[in-house]
């Protein structure tokens, strides 16, 4: 017995969880050769893809709701793990650093920590209402993220109402707060939930009224519309035809994802956590969530709507046709080459190696030419099947938009987060002027000014 | 016991979060009212709450608590409730010899010790008519002055933070720990210091102290430029704080107010300056003022009283003289009866101590006069009218400290 016992005892936690998933990994490839060399696999997959076909529209949806909830997951740990290692970056800290490489993992284990903690219901409370406010919170952000395009055809659902259901959902996240802070029975809760009710119904309108100007423009009211009116150069994007109203929306997303400077729903100084002083365990989870779900979402609409949504900011078309390449991603046919491939191979491949080495050796002194060599060739090696991913992954229309649209939102993220590091919290009574005597004002001047505009286009083209 | 609100149980009761929750996490207290002033506070009219702000509150600095009455959110009135970190320290003191009179009193004013263990110092060093050797008095100039930056830079991100600002906090807390360390170097501990000695010092400036405060004076200008650039002009700061919590000439002089609250409304009254003690009158330093009295002038005096301080260490370096460090006392002093007023200009204005001897080796009355509690009185003066949100910022512009007002 100890001749299993002894090593396995041996093999640290990392092991003992790495080697019985290997073995199963062994297990499950024997089984799907031997199985495909049955015919019992194929046979399968065929009963499967014929309940598909025949149940599209089921699959679809089951599909879309799995994969809108899941990604919330992933997104809001990324966003977490975003937060404090920026706040910590500009408060000179180093901030997580324990778990995982450089602490990526210490987001995923605060999740753990949160299921782990006791789920407490404070005395006096309503605690159905308590249970129930979280769950509509954190369902009214997540149910957004189903009609936002990702990348061309990658969107949950293209409605031609779009942005309607996006702000009609968006706008029950304040039934949650306001029900969160109500059933708390805390009065530090109450007083945040009606800062959030006050808050959010405020800077709804201009929230609303700042998009009108876009929705004239493209004339439709789907996201995914909207975004392919916006292909073309980065100068296509609406940020530059209503610049106005992208700073209206974006001052108002702030308001309405309760971040910095605006988040005086849970402001830590003043109403100890706001509407969820009371909460702990999961349903604090959900609320935490949901407002990193919230940035993450806001960030998405601000891109779809002004930064033109994963469209890249270069026309592709046009610089492959000035240049006069017909198509970014070359034949991949070798044999063309001939006798080049001979040269290249015993050329250029030496060359590229010397290039990397000898600056490699130049500025590390304590390294011998051979070492430099070495670390040149594993460099080069990466870098070519780098260069080979890239080119694999730039030849699918899906994946180069999901790039460029997540780069633009994290960019947005970064923003938020940044702003969260850098000011301090307004008043209430300034937030709720600066939304009436400003905010509204202004956006409806964009709205007038754009119908004006767009009217005096017609006429002289007429 | 029974009050006009119904039967309230008392706290050890198993069963009372069953039957009473709605009493007994109320911010009422549970006798009936003892004074006028009371009652009339704890009168509701209609649309008005109370709300218990502490003694566990992330901004209050310590534990006070504050049973602020709200109409929405605007502050309608307050009762501040004091002795949550009541230890008896006078009577403590009385108890023991005046030398374990510097470490009782050290923990009072937690921030910026050096100035409240001075205080039976320099009333036994009154009492006793002695001289200190002019070496010690330099250092403990530099420390105290050291301990004001400290301090004041300490309460530049406490602002910030109750502002909502969390970047700053960390900022004053970077200077802080410069001069917290050094000062452990130099005293071995890095909060409470226990190192004033009747007649002198504890001990005399060492390599590491000497280095580390060589390293900062170097770049401490430039950084508190540079820590003042975060907020001075920042527009959501100068919107909540400019006009904010306005504590005028004669309220404060009437309120006892002193240090930077009193500076900041107009008056330069300045322990170092109106009653000279230690080296202070050979130094060359300004007393700034500033005539608004709002939050934002009593921050900004105190980045200029920062400054001022530095230009105090700079000139202790260049004028310190050799010499002992110590006066030529026995261990075992018996201080001549008689009794003695001393006070010193601590980070948050006069602190003084009123002491009496009896001829024993224990002080026989020591009495401590902390300009918390008198800045803490003017919190009921400025926060009515105000919203919740400034009423922390109002407070936290004031600075108070919790140890030396509960004592």
């Amino acid at each position: 017995m100890s001749v299993i016992t002894r090593p396995w005892n041996r093999l640290s936690l990392a092991g003992k969880i790495i080697l019985p998933l290997f073995l199963l990994l062994v297990l499950l490839t024997v089984l799907l050769i031997a199985g495909w060399q049955i015919g019992v696999i194929p046979g399968l997959i065929e009963i499967v893809a014929d309940l598909v076909r025949s149940n599209i529209d089921i699959f679809r949806f089951i599909g879309t709701a799995t994969v809108t909830l899941l990604i919330t997951i992933p997104v809001a740990f990324v966003i977490i793990y975003m937060e404090m290692k920026v706040i910590a970056f500009l408060a000179s800290r180093i901030g997580p650093n324990r778990i995982g490489p450089w602490g990526t993992l210490s987001s995923v284990f605060h999740g753990f920590k949160v299921l782990a903690k006791e789920d407490f219901t404070p005395t006096g409370a309503d605690a159905a209402v308590f249970t129930m406010a979280p769950i509509i919170t954190y369902l009214s952000s997540v149910l957004t993220l189903l009609v936002i395009p990702f990348a061309p055809g990658l969107v949950g659902l293209d409605m031609n109402i779009g942005l309607l259901y996006f702000f009609a959902v968006s706008g029950l996240t304040v039934v949650g707060l306001l029900t969160a802070g109500w059933s708390s029975f805390n009065k530090y809760s109450l007083i945040g939930g009606l800062r959030a009710a006050a808050q959010i119904v405020s800077y709804e309108l201009p929230l609303l009224l700042a998009p009108v100007g876009i929705i004239m423009l493209a004339g439709t009211l789907s996201l995914n519309q909207i975004v392919i009116k916006q292909a073309g150069w980065f100068w296509d994007w609406y940020v530059f035809q209503q610049p106005l109203a992208f700073i209206v929306f974006f001052i108002a997303a702030t308001a309405e994802g309760n971040r910095t400077p605006f988040d005086l729903t849970e402001a830590d100084s003043e109403i100890v956590a706001g509407f969820a002083t009371e909460y702990s365990g999961m349903r604090f989870g959900f609320f935490f969530f949901a407002e990193y779900v919230n940035v993450f979402i806001l960030s998405a609409l601000t891109v779809v709507l002004f930064f033109g949504g994963w469209n890249s900011p270069i026309n592709a078309q046009e610089v492959l046709n000035f240049l006069h390449i017909g198509s970014l991603t070359p034949n991949l046919d070798i044999s063309t080459l001939g006798i080049w491939l001979l040269w290249i191979l015993v050329f250029g491949v030496p060359i590229i190696l010397l290039l990397i080495a000898l600056p490699l050796w130049l500025l590390k002194s304590s390294w011998s030419f051979v070492k430099s060599l070495i670390v040149a060739f594993v460099l080069f090696n990466v870098l070519a099947v780098a260069a080979f991913m890239v080119w694999a992954f730039l030849s699918f229309e899906v994946v180069v938009g999901l790039i460029w649209f997540l780069a633009k939102v994290f960019t947005f993220v970064f923003i938020f987060v940044w702003m969260r590091g850098t000011l301090p919290r307004v008043r209430i009574d300034q937030l709720m002027g600066f939304a009436w005597k400003w905010l509204v004002e202004i956006a409806l001047l964009n709205v007038f000014i754009t119908a004006g505009a767009i009217l005096l286009l017609q006429e002289l083209n007429r | 016991m029974t009050t006009d609100r119904g039967t309230v149980r008392s706290l050890d009761d198993p069963n009372i979060f069953v039957e009473t929750p709605a009493t007994i996490f109320d911010a009422v207290p549970p006798y009936p009212p003892r004074t006028e002033r009371e009652a009339e506070f704890y009168h509701l009219r209609d649309g008005e709450m109370l709300l218990n702000l502490g003694p566990q509150h992330p901004s209050t600095h310590g534990v006070l608590r504050v049973v602020l009455k709200v109409d929405g959110e605007r502050v309608t009135d307050l009762d501040p409730v004091l002795g949550y970190l009541h230890r008896g320290v006078e009577k403590i003191c009385e108890n023991g010899d005046w030398h374990q009179a510097i470490s009782n009193c050290d923990p009072l004013e937690y921030v910026a010790s050096m100035f409240s263990e001075a205080m039976p110092v320099l009333a036994a060093e009154k009492l006793l008519d002695l001289q200190v050797p002019r070496r010690a008095e330099y250092i403990r100039v530099l420390c105290w002055e050291l301990n004001r930056i400290a301090s004041h830079g300490l309460f530049m991100g406490w602002l910030a933070l109750d502002l909502g600002g969390l970047t700053p906090l960390l900022y004053g807390f970077i200077e802080r720990d410069t001069i917290v360390e050094m000062m452990a170097a130099l005293t071995g501990q890095r909060m409470l210091f226990n190192y004033l000695r009747i007649g002198g010092v504890n001990r005399d400036l060492n390599h590491d102290f000497l280095s580390r405060l060589g390293d900062w004076m170097g770049k401490a200008a430039v950084e508190l430029e540079n820590e003042a650039k975060l907020l001075n002009e920042n527009e959501i700061f100068v919107r909540r704080t400019k006009g904010m919590g306005t504590l005028d000439r004669e309220a404060a002089l009437r309120l006892c107010v002193t240090g930077p609250n009193l500076r900041a409304a107009g008056v330069p009254y300045d322990v170092r300056r109106a009653h000279p003690y230690s080296v202070y009158p050979e130094l060359d330093f300004d007393i700034p003022t500033r005539e608004e009295g709002d939050s934002y002038a009593r921050y900004l005096l105190r980045i200029d009283e920062i400054r001022e301080s530095i230009r105090i260490i700079d000139q202790c370096l260049h004028e310190m003289p050799d010499g002992p460090i110590m006066a030529k006392i026995p261990r075992l002093i018996r201080i001549p009866p008689g009794r003695a007023f001393i006070s010193v200009e601590s980070p948050r204005g006069q602190y003084s101590c009123y002491a009496m001897s009896d001829g024993s080796d224990q002080p026989f009355r020591l009495r401590l006069h902390d300009p918390s509690y008198f800045t803490l009185q003017a919190v009921g003066h400025l926060l009515p009218g105000n919203l919740i949100a400034d009423s922390m910022a109002v407070m936290a512009s004031l600075d108070p400290i919790m140890g030396g007002i509960d004592k």
